[in-house]
């Protein structure tokens, strides 16, 4: 990309209409020599990289060129790139997002379908891929520091909250007044609560401050408990229905097994004290053997509004 | 169809012709994959030439005529499925607890995207609820490839696909879990493929079309979305036993069900639809009552759109009355959750009309109480009112 760098310091070419798309342009042009004078090097340079790369330009100029020349295209912007997505019309950089978008969503597809021949391949050839974490999205937490949650982490979430309140309840109604703490100034209007309920007057001895505390941390505590439970409604919420996030359903054909049993008559007149052989397995040609297949409604993504960005979920995962 | 149609005057010759070109198109496909129950034998070469030759001669047919060929087809195909089911090689069995896990997800998907009719399914028996769940599944996985949030992306090639998936399993052979509940649905009860087709076809139709120049555009539009809903149902429904009222009565009653429930959709939604850029009612209605799309986009109540609406409104009460009339012919267990939805839906007409016809912003919304009222006599009326004891009543 060194060389299409260089090309691309050029200045460019006033407007000429096929050449809009293309930041490298016509290099085979006659070019003001005062330009080329500043930068000797990267004219030759890029002159000599220029005819074959003019030629890969003329061939992909009309109309598409763009979409058919990304090899004219660098990632690092320079000052003269940007400058060359300014001359665009507003209509035409509409179009222009439009189509890439497109064709993002369109080579996404492709990935994940060239995915699923890798892993096969390489299962046959016993060739031992890295794992890919593609389990289904950890929900970050709306707390900052603790760690993600899941669905199934959910139940520790729940265990754990509901054990410290009851440990602070147990602490702020039992061992505090047995202990006799007291953390600071209150008042006494709980002894009248637990007169009342004609339990031992001991229990009527906690200290105010150390009170305030565990109703407090209880009152927090069940607060963060209901906004996670509300984040994980809401993520909940993005999953697609029919997939269940998945991004997948069980293909009907194998009944999600990835093998069809390949049924052959047998003759049981001659030989017919023969065993019989175990059935030959043939892999499912509905899902590839992985016996799963793609939810038409959320296109493998496992979300509610699929969007072209969201990474699709390999099927043998 | 006694007196379904209040028909506007009839449009110019060129809309019409334009209209009947779609038609055309439709009716040839229907005679090319017709079956031994079509009355009018025809074969698909001679149906060309004789289409053409009637151009010349016959005027042309509206959608109302042509919708209502499918249902004499569908009324025709009754008596066939009996005897070719026994021919029919068994569709290929899915393991026993992954059917009844296909089910249940089935009407999971209902009960999270439509809520009162899983009520409603509800009230009917288990075999005919899950049933009805799959039919529901696969007619919203239809609606969301062209509505949902994929839908910039779908192609002709992807709705062709899905026609021959639909195909597929109509055969035995599904792709997926959801096209497996349907497959075993369409093994138990004798539903015919016709209907699912035209949905699709409904489907292509609204990749193109913002606009209806004429009721016929609308109430063919309603037909591929809706009414065949209703021609799907009705075999898993069941016409009772002992009713004497004919096959044909039945289905056009349940398509007049959901031509009723369509046109209150869109009565409901004008300015849900507006915002979207659509406008789903009849231009030349609109032109009539003096109103125009700006009028609809614009978003206000005025004198003429209140009196429009009035028109639109009672036409809609008419297709739901004929509708009422072939629930009571329907099997004694499907009347009352048939019923009861029919009750609900109108009552939405009745909740447009005391928003004062303000159907922009307002979204006329029937409350629960109404709704758990109209339950007892939904089933008042499936208990009292029975079939039809005379031929020839409907």
């Amino acid at each position: 990309m060194l060389c299409s760098g260089r090309i691309l310091t050029l200045p460019p070419i006033p407007r000429h209409p096929s050449w809009r798309f293309t930041p490298a342009g016509r290099i085979g042009r006659p070019q003001p020599p005062a330009i080329l004078k500043w930068r000797p090097m990267a004219a030759r340079d890029a002159d000599a990289a220029a005819s074959s790369f003019s030629s890969s330009v003329d061939t992909a100029a009309a109309g598409d060129s763009a979409e058919k020349n990304p090899s004219g295209f660098c990632i690092i912007e320079g000052p003269e790139t940007v400058q060359d997505f300014a001359k665009m019309e507003f209509q035409e950089i509409q179009d222009n997002i439009r189509s890439r978008r497109n064709k993002i969503f369109l080579h996404m597809e492709e990935v994940r379908r060239l995915r699923i021949q890798q892993r096969i391949k390489s299962a046959e050839q016993g060739i031992l891929g890295e794992r890919q974490e593609n389990e289904l999205p950890d929900f970050p937490s709306f707390i900052p520091f603790l760690p993600p949650l899941t669905p199934s982490n959910l139940k520790m979430y729940y265990a754990t909250c509901f054990s410290l309140i009851g440990g602070i309840i147990i602490f702020g109604g039992l061992l505090a007044p047995t202990l006799e703490l007291k953390l600071g100034l209150g008042g006494t209007s709980y002894a009248d609560f637990i007169r009342s309920m004609h339990l031992p007057m001991q229990l009527s001895q906690v200290d105010p401050i150390v009170a305030s505390f565990s109703g407090g941390a209880v009152g927090v505590i069940s607060a963060l408990m209901v906004v996670e439970i509300n984040n994980v409604k809401q993520q909940e919420q993005k999953r697609c229905k029919y997939c269940l996030g998945t991004g997948y359903l069980a293909c009907a054909r194998c009944s999600s097994t990835g093998t069809l049993v390949l049924t052959e008559p047998v003759a049981t007149i001659n030989g017919g004290d023969q065993p019989l052989s175990p059935p030959r397995t043939d892999r499912c040609s509905n899902c590839s053997g992985s016996g799963k297949v793609m939810c038409p409604t959320c296109l493998c993504t496992g979300m509610a509004m699929a969007s072209e960005h969201d990474p699709r979920i390999d099927p043998f995962d | 169809m006694s007196g379904s149609i209040v028909w506007v005057a009839t449009p110019k010759e060129a809309s019409r012709s334009s209209g009947f070109n779609q038609f055309v198109g439709v009716t040839r496909r229907w005679w090319r994959s017709s079956s031994a129950g079509w009355s009018c034998a025809r074969s698909a070469s001679t149906a060309r030439r004789s289409v053409s030759a009637s151009l010349v001669v016959t005027p042309p047919r509206s959608s109302e005529e042509l919708v209502y060929d499918v249902v004499l087809r569908q009324a025709a195909l009754v008596g066939d499925a009996r005897r070719k089911r026994a021919v029919e090689a068994p569709p290929a069995p899915l393991r026993g607890d992954l059917l009844d896990a296909a089910y249940e997800r089935c009407g999971e998907v209902c009960a999270e995207y439509a809520k009162t009719f899983y009520l409603g399914t509800m009230l009917m028996t288990p075999e005919r609820r899950r049933a009805i769940w799959a039919i529901y599944v696969w007619c919203r996985r239809t609606d969301e490839l062209v509505d949902g949030p994929n839908a910039s992306h779908i192609t002709p090639t992807a709705l062709d696909r899905w026609s021959n998936r639909l195909e597929d399993l109509f055969a035995g052979r599904p792709y997926d879990m959801y096209d497996a509940a349907l497959s075993d649905t369409v093994s138990k009860f004798p539903v015919d493929m016709q209907p699912f087709k035209d949905m699709v076809e409904g489907m292509r139709m609204d990749l193109r079309k913002s606009r209806y120049k004429n009721f016929d555009e609308l109430y063919l539009y309603c037909y591929y979305v809706a009414g065949t809903v209703g021609l799907m149902s009705v075999p898993v429904m069941g016409i009772a036993p002992d009713s004497k009222a004919s096959a044909e009565s039945v289905y056009g009653a349940a398509l007049a069900l959901g031509i009723a429930n369509q046109l209150t959709n869109i009565l409901r939604d004008v300015g849900e639809d507006s915002r979207r850029g659509r406008v789903y009612l009849p231009q030349d209605e609109l032109a009539q009552a003096g109103l125009s799309d700006d009028d609809v986009f614009e978003g206000r109540v005025t004198d003429k759109w209140r009196t429009f609406m009035k028109g639109q409104i009672t036409r809609a009460r008419m297709f739901f009355d004929e509708a009422e009339k072939g629930i009571y012919e329907l099997n004694s267990a499907s009347r009352w959750p048939v019923l009861a939805s029919l009750l609900l839906y109108r009552q939405i007409l009745d909740a447009i009309e005391a928003n004062d016809y303000n159907n922009f912003t307002k979204r006329a919304y029937v409350g629960k109480a109404k709704k758990l009222a109209s339950l007892p006599i939904a089933y008042a009326k499936a208990v009292i009112v029975g079939p039809s004891k005379f031929a020839g009543t409907l």
